[in-house]
């Protein structure tokens, strides 16, 4: 593989076991006889290369598989076909603070991501910056997740998947719920990051943070890679599907 | 080495789940035992025949509750860390066996006490005792065998947790625990000897509270359930585990 690709995906299908419908328990398998999973193909057959230092932004409607893709890059879901190849390391994908352990407080979520990842625990500095770029209070820090707004939540888990030092940042709409103040500074750090010669994949629905972040563009439908382009066309062709 | 950081960072995570809420924290670990105890000492202890029945009834109490705990706990692992499932890329096995560590450090803190408090109920106390810890790495695996199998069928199928909870007093009173192994009609013994947990109870009660040590055919038997139920759990672990961001 030529060095100067990070990411390069042939060929890619994933499929999902979809619960048949009303197949929930053992008693519905044994009263329905009928087989409880289906399987249903969420990414078709998808192809494509990253290089180092791109951003790539990926649009599409609500349950294209845009989700679905950044995992499967990720090497959280398996792909049923196809190869995906990585040359670099991730941070971790906290879409709107999924990760986020919601009895736990805000440091020991921080703890435990931060080792999940790698991190050593000793390393003090990494725990202050994300307080740091969060912006939230040392008591806000001692509450349970539960306990959070949802841009509390979303500061936090962006400022966790910032901390690692990892070559391909994964952003799958972080920054929806942030606040202005808030979504301004991540895009200012998207930027930083980016002039730090790392590569970027981008998920939104907002187009003008896709055009602002991102060299170029794929826009997927129901799986499939409908067009390729520079960042700006393809965020006029996600414009016109609505 | 990293695999240990972070299978040591999710047990501590479970192990500070666990008690979060509760205001006495640890020692609510031992007041369902207590109590189990004082239950068998109300119904069984006066014509049970059994000397020194409290330490009879303890050293069977402590290794199933650790049973029951850890499996009760680890029935829903997987199910309860979807979140961190769907945003990092760690083996999913992480969650049944750092389940199965945090349990497995309180039963080493509950076996703390235990030694302490049984000088005053008559425990012998002689090198064979160490005998507990290989009998205890048997068990532990055992259960997590058998976590491994309830966690990941239990993505797929909720009600494994509800059928667990209901299975699981059977089982215990299908364990001669708070009564001896002779007093139950010879007729129904092939039950008892169906049952895999009494294998373990038996084998850790000859090195807590038998005078003589366990015999090779105990620990062989116990090898053999040991390896029996986590190659299931494995086996049926890894033809499950691709799916379970799907299901869950
Ligand atoms: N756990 C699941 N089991 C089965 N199917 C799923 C599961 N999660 C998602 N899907 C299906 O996969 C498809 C893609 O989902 P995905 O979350 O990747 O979409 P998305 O493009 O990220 O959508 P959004 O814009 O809403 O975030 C959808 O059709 C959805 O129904
Ligand atoms: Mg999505």
């Amino acid at each position: 593989m030529n060095s100067d690709i990070i990411i390069k995906l042939e060929n890619v299908h994933v499929s999902f076991w979809q619960n048949n419908v009303g197949v929930y328990s053992l008693k519905d398998l044994i009263t329905q006889r009928k087989s409880p999973f289906k399987s249903k193909t969420i990414i078709n057959d998808i192809s494509f290369e990253v290089k180092r230092g791109e951003s790539l932004g990926i649009v599409g409607r609500n349950g294209s598989g845009k989700s679905t893709l950044l995992r499967t890059i990720a090497g959280i879901i398996k792909p049923k076909a196809g190869i995906v190849t990585v040359n670099g390391t991730f941070a971790p994908i906290l879409a709107i603070g999924a990760g986020l352990e919601q009895e736990l407080t805000g440091y020991e979520n921080i703890t435990l991501l931060l080792s999940l990842y790698g991190i050593p625990r000793k390393n003090t500095n990494a725990v202050a910056n994300i307080r740091e770029f969060s912006e939230l209070s040392d008591e806000a820090l001692r509450m349970p997740v539960k306990q959070y707004s949802s841009g509390m939540v979303a500061r936090l888990a962006f400022s966790i998947s910032l901390a690692n030092d990892s070559d391909i940042l994964i952003i799958d709409e972080v920054l929806a719920v942030g606040d202005q103040g808030f979504q301004i500074k991540c895009v200012e750090k998207i930027r930083q990051i980016k002039n730090q010669g790392k590569t970027i994949l981008f998920v939104s629905h907002f187009p003008d943070g896709v055009r602002d972040i991102c060299d170029n563009a794929i826009l997927l439908e129901q799986g499939e890679i409908t067009h390729r382009g520079l960042a700006a066309d393809i965020c006029e062709q996600y414009k016109m599907l609505f | 080495m990293q695999n240990i950081t972070r299978i040591y960072a999710l047990s501590k995570r479970n192990i500070i789940l666990r008690y979060k809420n509760s205001l006495i924290g640890f020692f609510w670990g031992f007041f369902k035992p207590l109590l189990y105890l004082l239950i068998f000492i109300v119904i069984f202890k006066h014509n049970s025949g059994i000397p020194n029945y409290i330490l009879f009834v303890t050293s069977g109490l402590i290794l199933w509750f650790f049973f029951s705990n850890v499996t009760g706990q680890s029935v829903g692992s997987i199910v309860g860390s979807v979140g961190l499932l769907k945003s990092l890329n760690i083996p999913s096995y992480f969650f049944p066996l750092s389940e199965t560590i945090g349990e497995l450090f309180n039963l080493l803190l509950t076996l703390l006490i235990f030694f302490i408090i049984m000088f005053w109920f008559g425990m012998d106390y002689n090198i064979r005792l160490l005998l507990i810890f290989p009998c205890i790495l048997l068990f532990a695996v055992f259960a997590l065998g058998l976590n491994l199998f309830l966690s990941s069928v239990n993505v797929f199928f909720r009600d494994i947790s509800i059928i667990w909870n209901t299975i699981q007093p059977a089982l215990f009173f299908m364990t001669p625990i708070g009564y001896a192994e002779s007093s139950i009609d010879p007729k129904y013994k092939f039950f008892i000897n169906c049952n895999p947990i009494y294998y373990f109870i038996k084998l850790g009660r000859s090195i807590l509270y038998d005078p003589v040590a366990p015999s090779l055919q105990q620990w062989g038997n116990c090898l053999i359930i040991c390896i029996g139920m986590y190659a299931i759990g494995h086996f049926v672990f890894s033809r499950l585990k691709n799916q379970f961001i799907s299901a869950i």
